[in-house]
């Protein structure tokens, strides 16, 4: 036999919910494996119990058909079973290099520790990756995507027979996940089993060989050559019906007297973190897209201009009016300024507090009666629409949002400042995580809002999204605005258009 | 996904400690009624009542801080300082006993909103600042009063210290009860209890949705302050007077059940989580403890050493619990 894994009938649950109910997988030694399903289906769960996370209540593994038990995950990383789970597992203090090689450090308890050595290994494996960044810089100065990197380069200097990866690419632009998949395919010839959890269908039919589709915690197929699938059958089986994955695309933004003056507008705005001179504009009802490499400063800008970071320099206007933003409740509360982070687990949910906690904070203040009074059914009738519209899977309104999946933690993340009702509205990565279903939804959410009136300037690694949506593509690199493309959403040609415009810069 | 049972039917965690609390609370009375000569007599548990008004306030002083992952080791401290505030103007300045009350409940959230200032502000964790704040309140305070008892006081504030209800119940308790329901109703449906518990959680997540964490912690501070201010006038009641020393040197009687009580009660250290059923009925659980096992005269510093493995024990269960099993029910 060439199989390098294999689980059959797994069966798990937690407390009020079974999570996998029968599971079976097979993958083959030098082959990459897609395995997908649903916000919810069960994927992450079924990881875990691969890599000794968590233990099934039921059901057999077998490594290289040999029957296995995982007590814990160095148990599973004994067996050659290699990770890179959904959420970061860094240590933010330690440099990338003490992070990459960590498990090497921590087995030689009394050997002095060879920094220079540590290093050189960091860097070989970020050079893999093609990845420029100075291993010894702390993780936690790191940006949500490039932390994904220094993560994989982790995974991949373990060297194992095989690697499990969950949502590798979930916050990396198409060019990182490019040289991730080169890596990948070497991997595959060398006879390492990859198994490769994604909600992206394109790259799922540009790597994979082989697929396993789960589905409310059951295998909606079993696994096999992916060459059996079109695209429609696999959304067929993922979502249980058919499924018409065309975007409703949307009439476009038309500059009228009644939007003539920008809802949100920088003006030769500098950073202390370091943006030179960047002017933008937003109008009411407009979506302006701002794209980049992992590193350009996006997220940093969004941060500055909701006040978390000083603007230096330059001039921020809203509605026209000239204004200083001190902090995040100021930009909220007193300007209309939302901001969706990307980092959903440290920033854009309160993971031990309940979906309705969290799906209401930012109405709270709102929503209050007399005395501050405010009560659970009254939040309830103001985030439940839309908790339901993207069809957040939990145990219920009161479980917490650490027992959700990561694609439901991301609804929940958006779903409050969807609530919030803010004219003007920075959505970063906004589909980090989510099923193809929720994020034609999502999308038609997004639109609806700026046919309202919101302006949004949308932040997002993901070119197909950002191609649907934007009007206008703002390109930003090293914390500068390079260049500004008028959408046609023509997708093909605004892809290469893009991609040849951050190269031009990039041999500047 | 599959769901099972419905939340509905999962046990809440609040209700299950609280009933957890509640059964130890009878059997003690059990034990104790039936080792410790006087335990049910109508005059313990009269004093007993007494103590467990004083007990609950402070422990809901500490659980207002430590649900936002702060503590307050200033309680005893500020108590004492407030309550001799109110009464020097009640003996010194002839104050009515109402606004003498009212003022020093006003002294106490001063005290109290300098903490979080300085915590705040400065960035400095709540223990240094409180440590420090402990020592310069209750040393001025000694300074002030020359260490000094206040006894002069109207004829209505000592009348308050013999109320006394069927025999056996002190309205002190009933007081306290009362104000442990204002706290509860401010957490659970205000949305300034919702911010506090959220900057508990997430001080970062917090602050992205738009909440004002520093001004959370500020006012958490202040309402421990007064809450510790309503211990020092409640305690002063039962004294029939104000004295310096009364929580101990530096306050620091007053610490142990004002842990002890939270704590036990299932308020996470790390912030973010608090009940106040259960912190009620911990203070409850500690103080008939504590009267019961005086009574059995095994010495005052047993009690302390049973009191102090409790708490420290009450930690390690929770920590337990929560590596254990990752629980169903959010906040
Ligand atoms: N620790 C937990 N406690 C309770 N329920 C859990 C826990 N972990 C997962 N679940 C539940 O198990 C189900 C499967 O979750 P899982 O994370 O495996 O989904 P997933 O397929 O990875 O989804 P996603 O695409 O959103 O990452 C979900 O309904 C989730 O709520
Ligand atoms: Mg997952």
């Amino acid at each position: 036999m060439t199989l390098a894994l294999e689980l059959q009938g797994i069966v798990k649950s937690f407390p009020g919910v079974i999570a996998l109910n029968g599971v079976s997988l097979a993958v083959e030694r030098g082959s990459i494996h897609a395995l997908i399903g649903e916000n919810g289906a069960g994927k992450s769960t079924l990881i875990k119990i691969i890599t000794g996370v968590h233990r099934a209540n039921e059901g057999t593994i077998k490594v290289d058909d040999r029957i296995v038990h995982f007590v814990n995950p160095r148990a599973a990383s004994r067996e050659g079973i290699g990770v890179v789970h959904q959420e970061r597992n860094l240590i933010p203090r330690f440099s990338i290099a003490e992070n990459i090689v960590l498990d090497r450090i921590a087995a030689k308890t009394f050997a002095p520790i060879n920094y220079r050595e540590i290093n050189r290994l960091g860097e070989q494996w970020l050079r893999r990756l093609e990845l420029d960044l100075d291993v010894r810089r702390p993780v936690s100065s790191l940006t949500a995507a490039q932390a994904q990197m220094v993560e994989i380069a982790r995974a991949l200097s373990l060297q194992s027979k095989v690697l499990v990866l969950d949502e590798p690419t979930a916050s990396l632009t198409s060019h990182e996940a490019e040289a991730l998949f080169r890596v990948l395919r070497q991997l595959r010839d060398q006879g390492v089993a990859i198994l490769l959890v994604s909600h992206k269908l394109e790259e799922i039919e540009s790597l994979c060989d082989c697929v396993t589709v789960l589905r409310d915690g059951r295998n909606a197929t079993s696994s096999g050559p992916l060459a059996g699938y079109d695209r429609a059958a696999l959304v067929r089986a993922m979502v249980g019906r058919d499924f018409a994955l065309e975007q409703a695309a949307r009439i476009g933004f038309t500059s009228t007297a009644s939007n003539s003056v920008p809802a949100l507008e920088l003006d030769g705005v500098s950073t202390s973190l370091g943006h030179r001179d960047i002017s933008l504009s937003v109008a009411r009802g407009e979506i302006v897209g701002l794209y980049g490499l992992v590193g350009a400063g996006r997220t940093e800008l969004a941060k500055s201009i909701i006040g978390l970071h000083p603007i230096v320099s330059g001039e921020l206007r809203v509605h026209g009016r000239a204004v200083r933003i001190g902090d995040v409740n100021s930009a909220v509360h007193r300007y209309s300024l939302g901001y969706v982070s990307e980092d959903r687990k440290a920033e854009g949910v309160i993971l031990m507090h309940s979906v309705l906690a969290n799906a209401g904070i930012t109405i709270w203040a709102r929503l209050r009666g007399a005395l501050r009074l405010l009560s659970d059914s009254r939040i309830l009738s103001n985030v439940d629409p839309l908790l339901r519209r993207l069809d957040v899977k939990a145990a219920s309104r009161h479980a917490a949002v650490r027992n959700l999946s990561g694609g439901n933690q991301q609804k929940v993340s958006i779903a409050k400042w969807l609530a919030a009702g803010v004219e003007i509205l920075i959505i970063d990565e906004p589909s980090v995580g989510i099923d193809i279903r929720t994020k034609a939804y999502l999308h038609q959410l997004i639109m609806n809002l700026a046919d309202q009136g919101t302006a949004i300037l949308l932040i997002s690694s993901d070119l197909p999204e950002m191609v649907a949506l934007a009007d206008r593509i703002l390109l930003m690199k090293d914390f500068r605005l390079v260049s500004e493309i008028a959408n046609d959403k023509d997708y093909t040609k605004i892809s290469a258009d893009i991609m040849s415009r951050i190269q031009a810069v990039a041999f500047d | 996904m599959a769901v099972g049972r419905s939340s509905r039917s999962q046990p809440n965690e609040e209700a299950s400690t609280a009933l957890g609390l509640l059964l130890l609370i009878v059997i003690a009375f059990a034990v104790f009624s039936w080792t410790a000569t006087g335990f049910a007599s109508p005059y313990n548990l009269y004093t007993l009542t007494r103590t467990a008004g004083l007990n609950v306030l402070l422990g809901l002083a500490m659980m207002v801080v430590i649900a936002t992952g702060g503590l307050d080791l200033s309680v005893g401290a500020t108590g004492v300082a407030s309550a001799m505030f109110a009464g020097y103007l009640m003996q010194d300045f002839r104050f009515q006993m109402v606004i003498a009350i009212v003022a020093a409940l006003c002294f106490g959230g001063a005290l109290g909103f300098c903490n979080g200032f300085v915590v705040v502000f400065a960035r400095v964790h709540s223990f240094i600042v409180t440590l420090a704040s402990m020592s310069i309140i209750f040393g001025a305070m000694i300074v002030l009063t020359k260490a000094e008892s206040v006894r002069d006081l109207p004829a209505s504030f000592l009348a308050l210290g013999k109320i006394r209800w069927f025999g056996y119940l002190s309205p002190m308790l009933i007081v306290s009860v009362a104000i442990g329901a204002l706290i509860a109703i401010m957490l659970r449906w205000t949305d300034l209890g919702r911010e506090i518990l959220a900057s508990g959680a997430s001080s970062r997540a917090a602050t992205l949705s738009g909440v004002r964490v520093g001004s959370r912690i500020i006012t958490v501070h202040a309402l421990s302050g007064m809450l510790a201010a309503a211990a020092g006038v409640m305690l002063s009641i039962r004294n029939g007077a104000m004295v310096p020393s009364m929580a101990g040197n530096l306050g620091q009687e007053w610490l142990l059940p004002a842990f002890l009580a939270p704590v036990l009660g299932g308020t996470l250290l790390s912030g973010g989580r608090a009940w106040v059923l259960t912190t009620v009925l911990a203070a409850l659980l500690v103080t008939e403890l504590t009267s019961g096992m005086l009574l059995m005269a095994i010495g005052e510093f047993w009690v302390q050493f049973a009191l102090g493995s409790v708490l420290l024990l009450a930690v390690l269960l929770e920590k337990g619990r929560s590596t254990l099993m990752g629980t169903g029910e959010g906040i």
